[in-house]
């Protein structure tokens, strides 16, 4: 990967704000084109990252880089950055039109260019209906896509959202999302969006960056952060998962009790106690008795799928089955595949180890 | 609800209002027929109206003077008075240091002190044996101009009370535009003046108008300021007015006076209503 | 979009735009987001000029305001003091043993002290009703109510005073307590219908209901919900109010002479017949309980609770 490819790289960022530190040595880089999530918790510290990235912060420590020059002291006004804000921030006082003119006109372009740039960028976010309307009489989802032109007609280097959806009723969320990363790959541009919504962020991006605490905690690709989260903080923040404390037998996990679990593969293998995470998915649901004994506390249908609650010795644990599975108040259990964590951190051999070996 | 404080209004201005208009226009009856009794110089018709009272006091010299100085000195407190309370409260808007802090609490002090004291502070404090003067004279100038009793000292008194108003309304309307609408404008592009001129200025015009009508027509009416720190002629009509009903006695003069202040208050104060509507109209802006 | 490589070269355009469009704020330090990025070194000179044409405007701004106040409390303490001294040659307290040895002067004092609280009072019970009707109903006439209710502020006090005088002798309500109290509150009836209207209105009507939705009656709703949230704003109003009844001096000089002399009416009289250092510590006393008061309220007043009242809704 030359430098070139690399559209937005923060490299070594920190933060201190009233007397905290908010965001600590954070490092991102996120490559030309490529639309990064940023998610996590609230507050910690997403909004202040994008923040430092637009040019309304200046880091303490640490650099940002746009296209391999460094930014990191630019005002917002010298940066190729443009923002879209949470609650959008249209200027009230100004046409749709205007609005998005608004840093064209800065730029002291010509009438008919601003005019022309205008209404195309209205029209690549689907808008040229309301092209004279004030903002204050267009929908939510109008005011949304305005905020989006409004960013984009300058055609920046790297385009922020911070939780550009959270205003938007669930099933508008789920179609403006679409429409953004659809207009971000038809132009390709370098896109960072906040949201803590773990759904948006899996379903539109390129690649995640969990933050917790003011660091990122994992950055890769949807299905990576999913099938192998590398901290337990992940695990549970990203879906789903089973945690235990257990240590590694022959054919399976011990769980607390003496219970032994069958088990596909591990993670990896060692002595002594690990933290062992299992998505609902991999829990296996028998009627035999092949694996072990637990008791169904609850079913929950979920369209589809269903969802055990079960009791297994001293442990609860959530298994997602298909539908077909007929109800029975007693089932045994196995793990297709189980990931073992010490000290929080994910350990993983090269390539999965069998647990009957 | 409404009526208690409008029944008080009614009785003990609108009234008297009508009553003075009648009065100038050559009416004694009714609640005039007191102050007639007493008055000179008086134009009164038992029948329909006559504007020779207008006439009499509008083609009076020194009138005219103090016409213009009124209009002046109006004008220029209210350009200085927005200038100010909007370079204050803009400052105060975009910085947040102790700085700003001392320049907001300095800005509204004159709200808290009565107007009789403070153009008696303002008149010492001008006059030829007052601080400006000794300052000067120790910077060398000694052939500074003594401001006690003048014009200038007025229009200064008359920005002094106004200021506090200006600075608080300004504050308020510029505190109601949110942090993000500025950051964007910053976003796309623009540099922190072209933000005040962009998204500051006419997001707040509301309250410049407010600012502006209301020092104007205050201006207009005051008594106090030119009265203890004016010259005896030209001065503000509020003075004039006061001298015809004492010195004079002449009530009717002073009564037409007050009509002439009123409607060129009411001219302003329609600026007021007008731009208050405008806005109505257009309200449901957003946040 | 295709315009990738115009939006390059519209880069450099706007740099030199923005260089050449400077940074002046009427004579202000260059005024800052609260974390402004660090300038390049012209920007930084120029920030410098900048930062000291606000500290002369700081200093002006200081004089302006603060001087005459400052110079008033100085005389009140000073004996003899000839131009063009800086500072008076000796300190005395012989003007505030005349003040306070002047029945006249006390008693006058004491006069303010009544009539203040009392056209407060006054104006609080007659014009909360209708700041709250104002601000929830939407009755016919509503707006033209509200716009005479300006006109009357346009219309000059003393034009005013002596047209009502008309109307007092015919009530008998010349040299009569309640006669002063009436012209007092006049002055007052405007801002303490608006600034508690617009505060009433600012509060949002779901919390009354939620209030009537679990049984409580009207008055109750307004006293226990509505009452205390426009508070701050109805304080604003008071204090107002009072310092507009302290303060007003023709109105009732023309409806109080001879038996009511407040202090800023015997305020006139001193300015012409009494020695300055008299009047200095006249004034001084005067402006007491507006200090104190705006020690008090100034948080609320700064909140921007005044201002809010001068948006007609
Ligand atoms: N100016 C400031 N001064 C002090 N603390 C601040 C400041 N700005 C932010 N913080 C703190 O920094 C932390 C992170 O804030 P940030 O807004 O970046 O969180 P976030 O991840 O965007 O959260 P959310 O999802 O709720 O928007 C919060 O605890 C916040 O209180
Ligand atoms: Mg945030």
């Amino acid at each position: 990967m030359s430098a070139t490819d690399i559209g937005l790289d923060l490299q070594h960022v920190s933060k201190d704000l009233g007397g905290r530190t908010i965001v600590d040595d954070l490092q991102l880089d996120v490559r030309t084109g490529e639309l990064t999530c940023l998610l996590g918790p609230s507050g910690c510290g997403k909004t202040t990252t994008l923040r430092m990235i637009g040019g309304f912060l200046v880091p303490d420590r640490g650099r940002v880089l746009i296209s391999g020059q460094d930014v990191t002291t630019l005002s917002p006004d010298k940066r190729p950055t443009a923002m879209v804000f949470q609650n959008y921030a249209l200027w009230p006082h100004m046409t749709v039109f205007k609005n998005v003119a608004f840093g064209l006109r800065l730029r002291k372009l010509p009438k008919a260019e601003v005019k022309e740039r205008v209404e195309g960028v209205l029209d690549l976010v689907g808008l040229t209906h309301h092209v004279h309307s004030y903002p204050a009489r267009i929908s939510g989802g109008e005011q949304q896509r305005v905020a989006l032109a409004r960013a984009l007609v300058l055609e920046p280097k790297v385009l922020l959202l911070d939780e550009p959806l959270s205003n938007l009723d669930a099933k508008l969320r789920v179609r403006v999302r679409e429409d953004i990363r659809e207009i971000q790959q038809r132009i390709g541009i370098t896109t960072v969006f906040v949201t803590h919504d773990q759904d948006e962020a899996l379903s539109i991006s390129d690649r995640i960056a969990v933050m917790s605490g003011g660091k990122v905690e994992q950055y890769a690709d949807a299905r990576s952060l999913y099938r192998e989260p590398a901290t337990t903080f992940v695990a549970g923040f990203v879906g789903t998962m089973n945690t235990y404390e257990a240590t590694v037998v022959p054919g399976g996990v011990a769980l607390a009790g003496d219970l032994v679990v069958p088990c596909g593969d591990l993670s990896a293998t060692g002595d002594g106690v690990w933290e062992v995470g299992v998505r609902p998915e991999d829990v296996r649901v028998s009627l035999d008795d092949a694996g072990a004994a637990a008791d169904v506390l609850r079913e929950v249908p979920r369209g589809h799928y269903k969802e055990l609650v079960l009791r297994a010795g001293p442990h609860e644990l959530r298994a997602f089955v298909g539908s077909d599975l007929p109800p029975a108040d007693r089932v045994s259990i196995s793990f297709a595949r189980a990931l073992l964590y010490r000290d929080g951190v994910l350990h993983r051999s090269a390539t999965p180890v069998p647990a009957h070996s | 609800m409404v009526l208690p404080p409008v029944a008080v209004i009614a009785v003990f201005i609108g009234f008297p209002v009508v009553a003075a208009i009648a009065y100038t226009l050559g009416r004694a009856g009714g609640p005039n027929s007191v102050v007639a009794s007493l008055g000179q110089r008086q134009f009164i018709v038992q029948k329909g109206v006559t504007f020779d009272a207008y006439r009499d006091i509008l083609s009076n010299p020194t009138i005219h003077r103090d016409l213009w100085a009124t209009v002046w000195v109006t004008i220029v407190v209210t350009l200085v008075v927005v200038a100010v309370s909007w370079a204050i409260a803009l400052y105060l808007r975009l910085t947040d240091s102790w700085l700003a802090r001392t320049i907001s609490a300095l800005s509204v002090v004159p709200l808290f002190i009565p107007v009789v004291i403070a153009s008696y502070a303002i008149l010492v404090f001008y006059a030829s044996d007052g601080f400006i003067k000794t300052v000067a004279y120790h910077l060398g100038f000694h052939g500074f101009p003594t401001l006690g009793y003048t014009l200038t000292c007025v229009t200064l008194g008359e920005i002094w009370v106004n200021i506090p108003f200006g600075v608080l309304m300004m504050s308020s309307g510029l505190n109601g535009v949110p942090n993000n609408l500025i950051e964007a404008a910053r976003d796309s592009g623009a540099t922190m003046p072209r933000v005040v001129r962009s998204i500051l200025l006419p997001m707040n015009v509301i309250p410049t108008v407010i600012v502006a009508t209301f020092t104007a027509i205050y201006v207009l009416g005051s008594f106090t300021v030119p009265y203890l720190t004016g010259p005896t002629a030209p001065n503000l009509l509020g003075p004039s007015m006061a001298n015809f009903f004492n010195s004079f006695n002449q009530p009717q003069q002073a009564e037409v006076l007050a009509i002439v202040v009123f409607v060129l208050a009411l001219g302003i104060g329609a600026v007021y209503v007008w731009a208050n509507v405008r806005t109505g109209r257009r309200s449901g802006l957003q946040s | 979009m295709g315009k990738r490589a115009h939006g390059q070269t519209l880069g450099v355009a706007v740099m030199s735009a923005i260089e050449s469009e400077g940074v002046v704020l009427g004579g202000l330090p260059e005024a800052q987001l609260p974390a402004a990025p660090l300038r390049p070194r012209r920007a930084v000179v120029r920030g410098a000029a900048h930062r000291i044409a606000g500290v002369v405007f700081i200093v002006c701004l200081l004089v302006f305001m603060i001087g005459p106040i400052a110079w008033l409390a100085l005389r009140a303490f000073s004996g003899l003091w000839q131009y063009p001294q800086l500072y008076p040659k000796d300190w005395t307290l012989s003007g505030w043993r005349q003040v306070f040895n002047d029945p006249n002067l006390r008693h006058s004092m004491r006069l303010s002290f009544e009539f203040a609280p009392i056209v407060t009072a006054a104006s609080t019970v007659i014009c909360l009703p209708a700041a709250y009707a104002f601000s929830r109903y939407r009755f016919p006439g509503r707006r033209f109510l509200l716009i005479s209710l300006f006109a009357t502020n346009a219309f000059p006090k003393i034009g005013l005073y002596i047209s009502m005088a008309g109307v007092f002798y015919s009530l008998n309500l010349m040299g009569t307590f309640l006669g002063v109290v009436i012209v007092q509150l006049i002055g007052t009836v405007v801002f303490m219908t608006w600034i508690p209207a617009a505060a009433f209105s600012a509060i949002p009507r779901s919390l009354e209901e939620a209030a009537r939705d679990v049984g409580a009656g009207p008055l109750r709703v307004f006293f226990r919900v509505t009452f205390p949230l426009a508070a701050p704003a109805i304080l604003v109003a008071m204090i107002l109010s009072f310092l507009a009844s302290f303060d007003e001096a023709q109105g009732t000089f023309l409806v109080g002479v001879p038996n009511y002399i407040t202090m800023p009416t015997e305020m006139y009289t001193l300015v012409l017949n009494y020695p300055e250092q008299v009047a200095a510590v006249f004034s001084i006393l005067l402006a007491i309980p507006s200090v104190v008061l705006m020690a008090f309220a100034r948080k609320h007043v700064m909140g921007g609770r005044l201002a809010e009242g001068f948006q007609l809704r």
